[in-house]
């Protein structure tokens, strides 16, 4: 798949989901996903200006009836442990987490966060699944939001760079 | 002028409004001030203004209330251009600065230094962004807000003094189902569902 066709991919998985409300925040590799967001006329979107604000914009939607999603870097997620913890965790709010796998296998620059993201997830309880097939995304979307509204935890699928159409980077430069 | 005074002045404007509060003594306050399962407590440092964001763009039609203290609005300041950029219209954001971390010892906040919370929220595009002084000016400009049909910023200088009130009755999770059964009641909607298992359903 093309990044364009990944991306529609994904977010007609959201659609399909009965996702209403978005938060995002930018990396370069979730473009394509966030542009689809941002063209739907039914789902608000709420574009972050830091990740951490938006597991609290997602907790008050959910609170009064909207099946919500969190679009972010795993930098971000790491921005927002302590809302997930004493918000999400602490009250019982479900929530999907979409968290794009930056220094995954082959993919450079962020190997620390790479290399931390899954543990931190583990810590936290939080159950995540990898996404590296385009094609996997509605069934993996559908899944996961009704583990998490069954669970009344957050849910993450983690986005790997394939996953999003994406070459990862194999060759030596 | 005392926070206490200021929440009295909301109580009557406030009716059936969905009110977030912020960790603190306010939730205590205001608790004690209008007991309702329309009040949700929020226990993360910097959260209330983002938690009664997203309730106010879910529910356009509801007036919601943000309750929050400077304390906590310092530390999620990038919650306010993200209010200004979605702009709803039921949204009253109310910050009773008492310029101390009263709740963690009271050391002082950068408001005590001359950080303008008002000014912020001014300078992030929240056009009706106002400070209170008194406690009947308080509620003039909170009764305009809660009447009107505009995003609005409160800013009130409030004394340290608490009022003695009771502790808060009920625990995260019990509020968080208390809160979405009122508004299911008051909206006529339905959010929670039971989880049967499909041979029941």
């Amino acid at each position: 798949m093309t990044p364009e066709e990944a991306a529609k991919t994904i977010f007609s998985g959201l659609k399909a989901a009965g996702i209403s409300l978005i938060a995002t925040l930018p990396d370069i590799n979730l473009a394509g996903l966030l542009h689809e967001v941002e063209a739907d006329r039914d789902v608000i979107h709420v574009p972050l200006c830091r990740e951490e604000e938006g597991i609290g914009i997602c907790t008050g939607a959910y609170l009064v009836g909207k099946k919500c999603a969190a679009i972010m870097q795993n930098g971000g997620f790491f921005n927002s442990n302590n809302a997930i913890v004493t918000t999400l965790l602490q009250y019982h709010i479900p929530l999907l987490l979409l968290i794009y796998y930056a220094g995954d296998i082959g993919d450079r620059t962020f190997s620390t966060s790479g290399s931390m993201t899954e543990p931190v997830l583990q810590a936290l309880g939080i159950r995540h699944y990898v996404m590296r097939e385009p094609s996997d995304a509605p069934e993996l979307i559908k899944r996961a939001q009704i583990l998490t509204e069954d669970s009344k935890r957050p849910v993450a699928l983690l986005l790997t760079k394939e996953s999003l159409g994406r070459r990862a980077a194999i060759r030596s430069q | 002028m005392k926070r206490f005074d200021c929440l009295g002045m909301i109580a009557k404007g406030a009716t059936d409004a969905l009110v977030v509060t912020s960790a603190g003594a306010v939730t205590l306050e205001w608790n004690a001030v209008r007991p309702s399962d329309g009040n949700f407590r929020v226990r993360t440092l910097g959260l209330c203004s983002s938690i009664a964001l997203g309730m106010a763009l879910s529910l356009p039609q509801r007036k919601v209330i943000a309750l929050d203290g400077d304390g906590s609005l310092l530390m999620n300041l990038c919650s306010l251009p993200t209010m200004a950029r979605m702009r709803p219209k039921n949204l009253v954001h109310i910050v009773f600065d008492n310029e101390v971390y009263e709740a963690s010892g009271s050391k002082k906040t950068a408001t005590a230094t001359g950080t303008d919370l008002v000014g912020i929220a001014r300078a992030a595009g929240i056009g009706r962004a106002v400070w209170t002084h008194s406690v009947d000016e308080f509620a003039k400009i909170a009764t305009e807000a809660l009447n009107g049909h505009e995003l609005f910023f409160i800013g009130a200088k409030v004394t340290t003094e608490r009022t003695e009130v009771p502790p808060y009755p009920i625990d995260e999770v019990e509020n968080k189902y208390r809160f979405i059964r009122y508004v299911e009641k008051t909206e006529k909607i339905a959010i929670l569902r039971t989880n049967l298992p499909s041979s029941y359903s």
